[in-house]
């Protein structure tokens, strides 16, 4: 063996360890959204109760429309008084809001997406459309549970409220278990813990639960009678539909 | 004399072992609970909860957080530039990160609505991520700021060079905890802005560390002052030591009292260990004199014949001074007044019973031989050769002039009087140079003000009445030149329908509000405004002057408004600390008059019934009483206001002002029923009382004096006219009261 061959067998010996590891994050990652984009589409009630320090609680619920993972219409069916506003969101961060009473559509531009989305614990910035691998660059951590992979996302670009998230992964399944999110100093600032059931051929999140440790305030979120691939069109998400029960 | 028994002082003698184990423990555990002693400096839990306005105000801070909002002021040359706007941004989330921080509001981070070709921009006014650095951005960021309302007299300031950062605390936040904190990371960022802070917490905090320094830098010096006059005039280690143990014991067992009765130490109460110190060595000073004087060989027997002779007049000093101090009880306005009152007279009453029983006790075991060397015999001192006996003399000479003169300096003072100032504004309490000062008229000249005023709308917050009758509240209140801006629900309402439909008015569909509200969900903006249940709202504003007749022009034009727009569907009222200063200022003249005239009352009532004279009651009251006059006078024609502080001197300098009066008049009538000899009764007062007056003067009014020094304005006017007025009480015990003395009794004198 010459020293050259031996030179190159040593240092793929020493990286190939490392660069399986990226991979293997990376994949994990990118199963992990692949899970969460599998259905075609998807209509859902939504079920939304916002807990405050007091732990008083307030209700909200809306039947979900979802097409891929950028199209999402909202329609608020309770409480009565906000029945019948909704939302839609388009690919490129684009939000409309239909109020009733003003009888027109209304483009909402966000500036910022770390605002919290209709008063829940959820920022716009949490209910992205986008997979987590576009937005995040994962390492791989020494998990806690021997039935979960924990990853380390750090984000790809300074536009972001948090500093990294952790996230716990289902070995078995591929489906966020935990997801920890970390404000700019670093500290922890919200927790999501995933319920993920299948149903047919898709793992969904029956529920999530996401908890904002620094105001003690939570938010939960429940999905009942979730229908896939129901062939949802994309003329179901124009603006106008949003004007049309 | 009603208490002339010997079995008394006997007794006091013969227990003089279980006095001193008793002081030693009771010193032993009011030490331990001064642990738990807390400061806390905040003037709005002072406020009388059966005052219409202090309970509103308390409501409105318990509801809506009102209270606990701190400032920090940016200072630069443009608030216009990329850096500042990126140090704004360091502000705020440094601060977001503190805990107790409930929320964070600033250039950098508050909510933006308006219209646009297209819709409607909801988000931030600047992007966080995204700051602006050309000229054409910063126009427009500037733009935004100057169209929208809601951002008037709250960001930035008209003349470009401040912004604030405001932040509002937890309902159970650590106020002074969470304030150091952001003192503490806002400075450790080194930002080359200049930054002022003030809000409630920081105010607070600020004063509690004034106190603080206050306490632990005067109290040593009063102490040393005090001790180094007591040893020139007593020239005895015990002579020292005796008044200021005293003084220290009484101190230690009533600071020690109100932590074991939860109180806590308010800007006034930082006064009584000062307090204290200076008029609880004062009952020893007489015990000890006495005994010095007598040169008895049996000292058993010395300290017994002594207290013959003191317990009368210390047990009346301190009664009377003890009405000084529960007089507040009575007419104050704030409870820290109150409790001011209450535990001073309590530190008064054990300043009494420690001089007569404790210090008693301990004299009892002086060895004969070494005290008869020590003893000064006052015959002797500089002060009767050089002061007393002219006097003395001066007085039987012209006793007719010296009152004329008294009475010239009596009329000058009533005609200063007149010119009394009084000032309610916290912001007084700091010199001027101080930078809560300097926050305070920055605030003032660019931000419309500092003292926060509320109207609160009790009705369904969703509906078009209720926020109508808002925005009609909030047109009428900025006409007043006092008001600057206001701040609403309506406000955000109105601004939301505006970028809707082009239209700033309140929808008149309650549908149509109830939408636009779930634009406003989860905005943590919307907690300072509607209670959780949407049947409370409030409108923020500012008020601008200083001025007291200004907040009454005021009051009186928003009242007129409630009283005509008031519905039973929208009930409206107003309060706020420009209403809250209106009932103060007119407490502090109730206050002053209640306490003077119960004070003076029970002084001629209990000096009169113990001396078995009322004649010799109101004898005793005259030299305070001019006392009194002299130092509303030199108030008046000096400026200094009458405060919260100030208000306190007259009760304080009558309750033991009096004290001078009631030993010369006491020793006249001792000396006068033994002797029948007025002119030797006059004589031997002057003599043997007025040294002690003197030394008792000049150690209290030095005592008093080192209040100069302290960081709170008022509490240094406190000082120094107190020490005013215990000179001028003093003087008036031993020129004014003998010379009516000599003139009414003028057959008696051969």
């Amino acid at each position: 063996m010459n020293f050259k061959l031996l030179s190159t067998l040593t240092f793929i010996l020493l990286v190939f360890p490392v660069s399986i590891k990226a991979q293997n994050a990376e994949t994990l990652l990118q199963n992990m959204d692949n899970l969460m984009s599998a259905p075609k589409d998807k209509i859902a009630i939504v079920e939304m109760t916002v807990t405050n320090k007091y732990e008083d609680e307030k209700v909200r619920e809306a039947i979900l429309k979802q097409k891929g993972t950028d199209r999402k219409m909202y329609r608020y069916t309770k409480p009565e008084k906000k029945a019948g506003i909704a939302t839609l969101s388009l690919p490129g961060d684009i939000m409309w809001l239909y109020m009733p009473s003003f009888g027109k559509p209304i483009k909402i531009s966000l500036l910022s997406k770390n605002q919290s989305f209709t008063g829940t614990d959820f920022s716009y910035e949490d209910m992205s459309g986008t997979p987590y691998s576009e937005r995040y660059t994962p390492k791989l951590l020494k998990s806690d549970k021997p039935d979960t992979y924990m990853l380390e996302l750090t984000p790809k670009t300074n536009k972001t409220t948090y500093s990294k998230i952790v996230i716990s992964i289902d070995k078995k399944h591929n489906y966020p278990v935990k997801m920890a999110f970390f404000d700019k100093d670093k500290a922890y600032e919200k927790l999501a813990t995933y319920k993920y059931v299948k149903k047919g051929n898709y793992w969904y999140a029956q529920e999530v639960l996401m908890e904002d440790l620094q105001k003690n305030h939570s938010t939960k979120i429940v999905m009942k009678n979730v229908k896939f691939d129901q062939g949802l069109k994309d003329e179901e998400f124009e603006v106008e539909k949003l004007m049309t029960n | 004399m009603a208490f002339n028994s010997n079995n008394i002082y006997k007794k006091i003698i013969s227990f003089r072992w279980i006095t001193i184990i008793l002081v030693i423990i009771s010193t032993c555990f009011f030490g331990f609970q001064l642990s738990n002693l807390t400061i806390d400096a905040d003037i709005i839990k002072s406020l009388p909860d059966d005052d219409k306005n202090a309970k509103l105000l308390k409501h409105i801070s318990k509801n809506f957080g009102g209270n606990n909002m701190g400032v920090i002021i940016l200072e630069t040359d443009n608030i216009y530039q990329t850096k500042v706007l990126e140090h704004v941004r360091i502000l705020t989330d440094s601060l977001s990160k503190i805990d107790g921080i409930a929320s964070v509001s600033s250039l950098t981070n508050i909510i933006n609505i308006k219209g646009s070709d297209y819709g409607i921009e909801v988000g931030r006014l600047v992007d966080e991520f995204e700051l602006p650095t050309s000229p054409e951005e910063f126009q427009t960021l500037r733009n935004n700021i100057l169209s929208n309302n809601m951002y008037k007299g709250t960001i930035v300031s008209e003349d470009e060079t401040s912004t604030l950062i405001i932040f509002n605390l937890e309902d159970e936040a650590n106020v002074n905890a969470v304030a150091k904190n952001v003192l503490d990371k806002t400075k450790q960022l080194n930002l080359p802005e200049t930054l002022y802070y003030t809000g409630s917490p920081m105010l607070v905090t600020y004063i509690s560390e004034l106190m603080k320094s206050d306490l632990t830098r005067l109290l040593p010096l009063a102490f040393l002052v005090i001790a180094f006059i007591l040893f020139f005039s007593f020239k005895t280690i015990s002579g020292v030591i005796l008044p200021l143990l005293t003084a220290v014991i009484s101190i230690v067992w009533s600071l020690g009292l109100m932590a074991f009765l939860g109180f806590s130490m308010s800007m006034i109460s930082n006064n009584i260990p000062i307090i204290l110190l200076a008029i609880g060595s004062a009952y020893a000073i007489h015990v000890i004199n006495r005994i010095n004087q007598l040169h008895a060989q049996n000292r058993s027997d010395t300290v017994q014949t002594a207290l013959a002779y003191v317990l009368v007049p210390v047990i009346l000093a301190a009664t009377t001074t003890m009405i000084g101090f529960v007089s507040f009880i009575f007419g104050a306005y704030l409870e820290m007044i109150v409790d001011f009152g209450i535990f001073t007279a309590l530190g008064t009453l054990f300043a009494c019973l420690l001089s007569i029983f404790f210090v008693p006790a301990i004299m009892s075991f002086k060895k004969t031989k070494k005290v008869t060397t020590e003893i000064k015999n006052p015959n002797n001192s500089s002060i009767t050769t050089y002061l007393l006996e002219p006097l003395n003399k001066l007085l039987f000479k012209y006793p007719k002039r010296i009152l004329v003169i008294w009475i010239l300096l009596i009329a000058t003072s009533i005609f200063g009087l007149f010119s009394i100032k009084r000032s309610v504004d916290i912001q007084e309490y700091f010199k001027k140079n101080n930078p809560t000062r300097l926050a305070e008229k920055i605030m003032v000249d660019k931000f419309g003000g500092t003292k926060p005023v509320f109207v609160l709308f009790k009705g369904n917050m969703q509906s078009p009445e209720v926020l109508k009758t808002m925005q009609k509240t909030a047109e009428y209140m900025e006409q007043s030149p006092d008001i600057y801006t206001s701040m609403s629900i309506a406000v955000l309402i109105s601004e939301l329908n505006f970028a809707i439909t082009g239209n700033r008015d309140i929808p008149e569909d309650p549908v149509q509000i109830e939408q636009l509200w779930f634009l406003l969900d989860g905005n943590e903006a919307l907690e300072r405004f509607v209670s959780d249940d949407l049947v409370e709202g409030i409108i923020i504003s500012k008020f601008k002057s200083p001025d007291n007749q200004s907040k009454k022009v005021f009051a009186e034009y928003m009242n007129a408004f409630i009283k005509e727009n008031s519905t039973e569907n929208c009930q409206i009222e107003i309060t706020g600390m420009p209403f809250v200063d209106i009932t103060m200022d007119q407490s502090l003249i109730n206050s002053q008059m209640g306490s003077i005239s119960i004070a003076i009352i029970f002084v001629i009532f209990i000096v009169g019934l113990i001396l078995r004279s009322l004649k010799s009651g109101f004898y005793a009251s005259i030299p305070i009483i001019a006392a009194i006059l002299i130092l509303f006078g030199v108030m008046g024609l000096s400026g200094i206001s009458l405060n919260i502080a100030t208000v306190l001197v007259a009760s304080v300098a009558l309750g033991i002002g009096i004290d001078y009066s009631i030993h010369i008049i006491s020793h006249f009538n001792h000396v006068f029923k033994n002797t029948q000899n007025f002119k030797t009764a006059i004589k031997e007062s002057i003599i043997i009382s007025g040294n002690a007056i003197i030394i008792n003067v000049i150690a209290v009014s030095a005592g008093f004096l080192m209040l100069v020094f302290s960081d709170m304005v008022p509490l240094q006017y406190f000082g120094l006219l107190i020490a005013i007025s215990m000179i001028s009480s003093g003087l008036g015990a031993i020129t004014l009261l003998p010379a009516i003395l000599i003139l009414v009794n003028k057959k008696h004198i051969k």
